[in-house]
């Protein structure tokens, strides 16, 4: 006779969602409606100087406040300094797809600021992809003033 | 044993039902940054940073992470605690540990909470974490929908906090009037404390007996609200606290004492051994715990002030009994005299309590914050008339199973 | 009301959720037995051998002295109520659970006035919540005595016991 395991598998039920809506603050308001408008918007700290993408109200380095005076707009061109490769993607319901073609996520240090972003690049097959190598931001042919605005990198010409 | 610890500097923000104006980093930047403001030092002086909010609300799930350079934790140690309502209580803990084991000089204990960030209203969203799994293990053995609906819907606004009201007024002869009665003492109270959410000026008993009733015996006048807020306290030693703060508020005594829950149903819906939630022996022997700690024998007599975690009004009454506050069963009589308002002999909750301002995260962080500026005379309008030499901060939650006790007093162990 | 008002400007906001329901998780196969045992009209809760408390639905840990609750021990139908809830008459549209609302689904009736209780059945050390049927909402008292009412079909599910009435039924 077969025993019963001890356990049983309980699934969750998928009507249970959560919804959220983050309030973004100020600067972040900024930084977001400025991508309507293909700029992009750092902050840069009044006592020390460091610039940060996306632009916020609080330096991370010294705690001194940042206002809408301190704002400054960067080209978005910056510098490869890693990357890698994704091959299965998640559909927020835990669950894994395998993609087709491997997607590249590269990471960005930004030339005009000192942030370094995580950005989707296209344009490039992986094999050609050079650590050191200039990048530069791709729009979406329709902004709405979010961050899907700004689609991908890719690879800047000099 | 543990060295003298004092808090030297507390900050708040404003609290409201929706924070907009800010994002939830932005948010618990300034209440940090007022605290260090008020105990007059800088990010770089403090050792250590404990932080924390209900885990899921807000829908962040690693909040440290991302605000953590808000807070100043580059280049610190920093610990995010999570223990439901008592989140604020155990962060304040967390705090005081780590200077009182001497491993520390200076900490400090931020606590948060944004409500608003959630499109369900208040903290709806929150719960689904806290309360789905027992429901998705019973509902495929056929669990009535009704059935889930009465017991869980019904009380929802209030949960276990309503049957708790009904065997307080049950076990003790207190009446739906004394429920109004603290109610309104709450949001007068708030009313002269400039960051309290729910401000009514000189409210009385009637006005919150007008209110709709959701559920008997609570109103819509009893409940607490959804808040958006924070709140953060500087921790300082014995050496730093007299050097840089004219009147701290030591630490006494404290204790923290986990019971079975008393919610409707345990794990994996199982029953629960505790008959009479409102027991809550977690209260009565944590007390003790905290009382001894501080060389206190007779609570009644030496302790001066009191801020409970009372987000329901039957809440304040049994928690300072249970707390040895008053003898069981007559809480309610020593409200009648006035004996817990802001002139009286046991001031209770000067500051409008939970009742008034719930941000859930940080509303036992704020017990603690408001018993210190008690004792450092610096509550402004709510400051108590009478003298606060020792005072007892209440924290309450989990899964109605967790307790935190502190005392503060205005000289050293 | 008397409320003092702040309100403050609105900064833009971003969406998203969390999908909650996408949990699969293990859990212990006590319910089961449990509700077996409903079917044949018997209520078993979990003994623990330790300390001797019955709790009733059963669970795995005794919450007071940590053992395994491995002892199973019925429990009487009869009751007494330990605390209750009389709600008002449910309205629609009032609450949503799951943005469903409750008289829309059928589980509710319009105008319905609900008694959730507690109530300890003899032989238990635990409360069970369930709702008060056939009973004035107004002669509802603690330590009134009760007995289970089951289902008219009873399908080994948690809704054979389907709540509680009064034990004298005029």
């Amino acid at each position: 006779m077969e025993t019963k395991p001890d356990v049983i598998t309980v699934n969750g039920i998928p009507i249970v969602v959560a919804n959220f809506n983050w309030s973004v603050g100020f600067q972040m308001e900024k930084f977001l409606k400025a991508l309507a408008t293909k700029k992009i918007l750092a902050a840069k700290c009044p006592e020390c100087g460091y610039i940060y993408v996306p632009a916020r109200n609080r330096c991370g380095k010294c705690s001194a406040k940042m206002e809408e005076k301190d704002l400054v707009e960067i080209s978005g061109k910056g510098t490869l300094v890693s990357y890698t490769l994704a091959y299965v993607a998640l559909d927020g319901k835990g669950n894994w797809t395998d993609l087709e073609k491997p997607k590249i996520i590269g990471a960005i240090k930004l030339n005009e600021a000192n942030s370094t972003i995580f950005m989707p690049l296209e344009e490039i097959d992986y094999p050609n992809l050079k650590i050191g190598m200039l990048m530069e931001p791709a729009w979406n042919s329709e902004t709405k003033g979010g961050w899907k605005d700004l689609k991908y990198m890719k690879p800047a010409k000099a | 044993m543990l060295r003298n610890t004092a808090i030297i500097g507390c900050g708040q923000t404003k609290h409201t039902s929706k924070r907009r104006d800010v994002s939830v980093a932005e948010l618990v930047a300034e209440a940090t940054y007022a605290a260090l403001e008020d105990a007059g030092i800088t990010m770089k002086d403090v050792g250590c940073v404990v932080s924390g909010n209900m885990q899921g609300f807000g829908g962040v799930a690693q909040p440290d992470l991302w605000i953590g350079d808000w807070m100043g934790c580059p280049g610190k140690p920093a610990i995010r605690i999570a223990t439901g309502g008592t989140t604020g209580g155990s962060v304040a803990h967390g705090a005081l540990y780590a200077v009182a084991s001497g491993m520390f000089d200076l900490a400090i204990g931020v606590a948060w909470e944004k409500h608003s960030d959630s499109k369900e209203a208040g903290a709806t969203t929150g719960l689904m974490h806290v309360g789905m799994a027992n429901l998705f293990h019973a509902l495929p053995y056929g669990l009535s929908l009704k059935n889930l609906i009465a017991t869980t819907a019904v009380g929802a606004a209030a949960g276990v906090a309503v049957y708790q009201a009904r065997f307080y007024m049950h076990r003790s002869g207190a009446t739906i009037e004394h429920l109004d009665m603290v109610a309104a003492k709450d949001r007068r109270n708030a009313a002269k404390n400039i960051y309290a959410h729910l401000q009514w000026p000189n409210c009385q008993p009637e006005d919150i007996a007008k209110t709709e009733m959701i559920a008997y015996p609570f109103r819509y006048g009893h409940v607490c609200p959804a808040s958006d807020g924070a709140s953060c306290i500087v921790v300082a030693s014995e050496k730093l606290a007299k050097k840089l703060c004219k009147q701290p508020a030591w630490l006494l005594g404290l204790a923290s004492y986990s019971d079975e829950e008393n919610q409707l149903q345990s794990e994996n819906y199982g029953g629960v051994g505790v008959l009479d939630p409102c027991e809550q022996m977690g209260a009565r022997i944590s007390a003790k715990k905290a009382y001894s700690m501080a060389g206190i024998t007779d609570p009644q007599k030496e302790i001066d002030l009191a801020e409970i975690y009372q987000p329901f009004p039957s809440q304040e009454m049994f928690f300072a009994e249970r707390l040895g506050l008053f003898d069981d069963g007559t809480a309610w009589r020593y409200l009648e005299k006035g004996e817990t308002d802001i002139n009286g002999s046991l001031p209770t909750d000067l500051s409008g309590g939970v009742n008034a301002t719930n941000a859930i995260g940080s509303s036992a962080l704020q017990r603690v914050l408001e018993c210190a500026l008690q004792i450092q005379g610096k509550a402004g309008e709510h400051q108590a008339s009478r003298k606060v030499r020792k005072a007892i901060a209440h924290g309450w939650g989990g899964v109605t199973n967790y307790i935190t006790v502190t005392v503060l007093g205005d000289t050293p162990r | 009301m008397g409320y003092l008002k702040d309100e403050r400007p609105q900064t833009m906001m971003v969406e998203g959720d969390w999908q909650v329901g996408a949990y699969r998780y293990k859990a212990p196969r006590l319910l089961e037995e449990y509700t077996q045992a409903l079917k044949r009209k018997k209520i078993i809760g979990s003994l623990c051998l330790g300390c001797g408390k019955v709790i009733v639905p059963p669970r795995n840990i005794c919450g007071r002295c940590h053992q395994r609750m491995t002892g199973r021990q019925e429990v009487s139908p009869i009751g007494t109520i330990t605390s209750f809830v009389i709600s008002p008459p449910v309205v629609k549209g009032k609450y949503k659970l799951f943005g469903l609302d409750p008289v829309d689904t059928g589980a509710l009736k319009e105008g319905e006035v609900m008694v959730p209780v507690f109530v300890r059945l003899d032989g238990s050390d635990s409360n069970i919540a369930c709702l008060l049927f056939n009973a004035d909402p107004q002669k509802v008292f603690i330590g009134m005595r009760v007995k289970a009412v089951w289902a008219s079909e009873l399908k080994g599910a948690m809704s054979d016991l389907d709540g509680v009435e009064p034990l004298e039924n005029r």
